[in-house]
């Protein structure tokens, strides 16, 4: 989903993961210049994968897609090593803003 | 003691002020029928923010009046049945009461009398209807109350550092791990020594909010502003440098670095906010150097083509420039004034039993500040004339087969250098008959008046003291006010028209110049005195001959495309005497649909004329708005134009 934003406004997705630990082992592999990472993921959960990557490249440049309602999740996610976050539903505008902004 | 009061204050005032007029417009929404959630969760929303800001301005009074309103409100919205009258009526109160305890809150930290009396019909409100479902007097514990806490005796960001003021956005999702976002934005610059509220309470908040911290940081206002706001959903940023530098310094920019978020394409407004005296004097001073330059242009105009006249229509242009940056930067929207009328259109056809549909047309026309308050009170006098002698009771109307509901319209429109507000309604119409009798008892018509056209009739309402209305109605009081709208309109340097036609209503126009300070003018020779004659009011001008000035019946007229016009000399509207030049040039000036062709000796030129008010001068002189100083030095009279049309 966040994906398709992104592809659609030229960006080009090098990598995908569905659990923790391949997110974490496919950052070391390709460095991308950015990773969207759900809070949620099975085996090792998206925060701990946050902190992982960050540990490997305290430049890593993590957005975190959450739900409303996981204020918390988020928060410690953002300690963690994010950058940033969005909240679902995406809206197209405000992913691409959240991108911008990391991105920096 | 809070965040410095006294540097916040009138940031405090402007918001607040904003809030209220949003609190009052989804007032009237909600009362004029329709989808109740919505203005509701407006009201309550911008009830929560003023509370929340006077809180943290240490206005602890206003901040638990509006605690109060708030739980009413929130008993409202969680019920099934729409606010009646008697609710609406105490909403309304309180709205009030909010805006005046908002507006004394920085002299007195009490509780006024006009917030006591609404909290008590609160709390009867709470009684009867409510009861036991609503809190009541203090604010509620610590847990519920992150935007309300008031700040605490000890300023909690006392001490040295950069006092950062941060206000988010109202769409902001998860606002609290935004506000978090900020905090840790601003760890990457500096140490953050203490936030408000508490970063606790911040980040679990579930509504945008404003909050403040301070930084020790030896990063610029620029690099702080750009930290919060790469957070995300920031719309408003202040960085306060004072306490870093430990300077109590006399700013006169009374807020360093005001951002505003725009909207995605990520452009940025800076505002600074500035003291309206300053902004007259750079009028004055250019208004001075505006002169200055066609002295130069005069003097150097004699030297020939060269580098002196090449830098000086150099200059000439940059001055020219300069003018008109100056002019723009005093221009603001009417909304401003606008936005108060539909409550006050309310609160007036509620006291009369009327019903009216008011609508606001071209808020976003711009006028020049000094003018825009000026304008607010013709205004509403027109408004409450319309509601109260124009549009007829629901029973009326529906008798005469119009709707029940009457319409009342005012609008605002650009025309040329002038400003056209017009305010008009569907009601009665003014009653000639009756008008025309009194103006011949009051001897303002000669006794063999059968008509009165829609000038006549503006003139004999318009008189001071004039009156068709026998009651004395507490709102328009006695005699219309119609003498302070034409009065008010001759000081801008405009003038007010009228429309009316019985069973189908009234309109009043007021056209002002959009400028009040300079003003675009026609340059007029009469014998030796040269006049400037106002754009605002000049159709088109013409030369005068044969083929156009005509005797009609003794008296010369101006034949002009098949039309007839009166023809006026200005010599003997200045009283001048003598018989002029033969060859004499013809202005045509208008006020509404009237026109009038205005003989002079010679036109000279466009100019603009820097206006000088000059007092008193307005009894002894009507034909002239003011005086000004022409490029060689010499003073002109500007001419009221619209005084040529009679009237008052």
């Amino acid at each position: 989903m966040v994906g398709d934003i992104l592809q659609q406004a030229g960006f080009e997705v090098v990598g995908e993961a569905e659990t923790g630990t391949q997110a974490v082992e496919k950052y070391k592999q390709l460095r991308p210049d950015l990773v969207t990472m759900d809070i949620v993921m099975p085996d090792m959960g998206g925060i701990e994968a946050v902190r992982e990557i960050t540990k490997f490249d305290p430049g890593a440049k993590v957005l975190m897609c959450s739900a409303m309602g996981q204020q918390a999740l988020v928060v410690e996610a953002i300690q963690a090593g994010a950058k940033d976050f969005v909240v679902k539903p995406f809206q197209p505008s405000r992913v691409l803003e959240a991108v911008q902004r990391v991105l920096g | 003691m809070s965040l410095d009061p006294a540097r916040y204050a009138e940031l405090f005032r402007t918001e607040s002020h904003e809030q209220l007029a949003a609190i009052n417009r989804a007032l009237l929404a909600l009362e004029q029928g329709g989808e109740a959630a919505g203005p509701l969760a407006v009201i309550f929303r911008a009830v929560h923010t003023v509370k929340g800001m006077s809180a943290s301005m240490g206005y602890t009074a206003v901040a638990a009046f509006a605690h109060e309103v708030e739980s009413v409100l929130d008993t409202i919205r969680r019920g099934d049945q729409r606010p009646g009258a008697d609710v609406m009526d105490v909403l309304f109160a309180s709205a009030d009461a909010l805006e005046g305890g908002l507006e004394t809150a920085t002299e007195s930290a009490g509780q006024s009398p006009a917030m006591a009396a609404a909290l008590e019909r609160l709390r009867a409100l709470a009684g009867s209807r409510f009861a036991g479902r609503l809190s009541r007097g203090e604010l509620p514990p610590e847990s519920e109350s992150e935007a309300t806490t008031p700040m605490p005796a000890a300023d909690p960001l006392g001490g040295p550092g950069v006092i950062v003021r941060v206000r988010q956005s109202a769409g902001a999702l998860l606002p609290g791990v935004r506000a978090f976002l900020v905090v840790e934005k601003l760890r990457a610059l500096g140490d953050v020594g203490a936030v408000w509220p508490p970063i606790e309470v911040l980040q679990t908040s579930e509504v945008p909010r404003s909050f403040a911290m301070r930084v020790s940081t030896l990063a610029s206002a620029g690099e702080i502003e750009a930290a919060v706001r790469s957070a995300g959903d920031v719309e408003h940023v202040e960085v306060d440098l004072a306490a870093r530098t430990r300077r109590e310094s006399n700013v006169a920019l009374e807020v360093a670095g005001r951002v505003e978020a725009a909207p995605a394409g990520g452009k940025v407004t800076r505002h600074v906010r500035m003291d309206l005296a300053r902004l007259d004097t750079l009028m004055d001073l250019i208004g001075e150097l505006v002169i200055t330059r066609g002295r130069l242009l005069a003097l150097t105009a004699d030297y020939g083509k060269g580098p002196l006249d090449e830098a000086m229509q150099q200059a000439a242009k940059l001055i020219g420039d300069l003018q008109s940056e100056i002019m723009t930067s005093r221009m603001v929207p009417v909304w401003q004034v606008f936005d108060r009328f539909p409550r006050l259109v309310r609160d007036a056809s509620r006291q009369l039993r009327k019903d009216v549909v008011f609508l606001v047309d071209g808020k976003d026309i711009e006028l020049d500040r000094s003018l825009l308050d000026e304008v607010g009170e013709p205004v509403v006098h027109l408004l409450r004339n319309a509601v109260d002698h124009g549009i007829e009771t629901p029973a009326e109307r529906a008798a005469a087969g119009k709707p029940r509901a009457g319409r009342l319209v005012l609008s605002a429109a650009r025309d040329r250098a002038a400003i056209v507000i017009r305010v008009s309604d569907d009601g009665r119409g003014i009653d000639r008959a009756r008008v025309l009798e009194r103006a011949k008892a009051a001897g303002l018509v000669g006794g063999s008046a059968t008509e009165l056209d829609d000038e006549d009739l503006l003139r004999c309402i318009a008189h001071p003291g004039f009156s068709t209305v026998d009651a004395v109605s507490d709102l328009s009081g006695r005699g219309v006010g119609l003498d302070a709208v034409q009065a008010k309109a001759r000081m801008l340097g405009g003038s007010v028209t009228l429309k009316s036609v019985e069973g189908e209503g009234t309109a009043f126009t007021l056209r002002i110049p959009a400028t009040l300070a300079i003003v675009r003018a026609l340059l007029a020779r009469c014998g030796p005195e040269r006049y400037a004659l106002p754009l605002t009011h000049v159709r088109e001008t013409l030369e005068f001959g044969e083929h156009t000035v005509q005797r009609v019946r003794g008296s010369e007229v101006l034949v002009l495309r098949d039309e007839i016009l009166p023809l006026l000399y200005l010599r003997d509207v200045v009283r001048q005497g003598g018989v002029g030049d033969a060859q004499r040039e013809i202005v045509v000036i208008e006020r509404g649909e009237k026109r009038t062709g205005l003989v002079v000796d010679e036109l000279i030129g466009q100019q603009d004329v820097v206006v000088k008010q000059f007092d008193a001068a307005r009894e002894s002189l009507p034909l002239f708005s003011g005086a000004t100083i022409l490029a060689d030095g010499a003073p002109a009279l500007i001419m009221d134009l619209g005084s040529l049309f009679g009237g008052v």
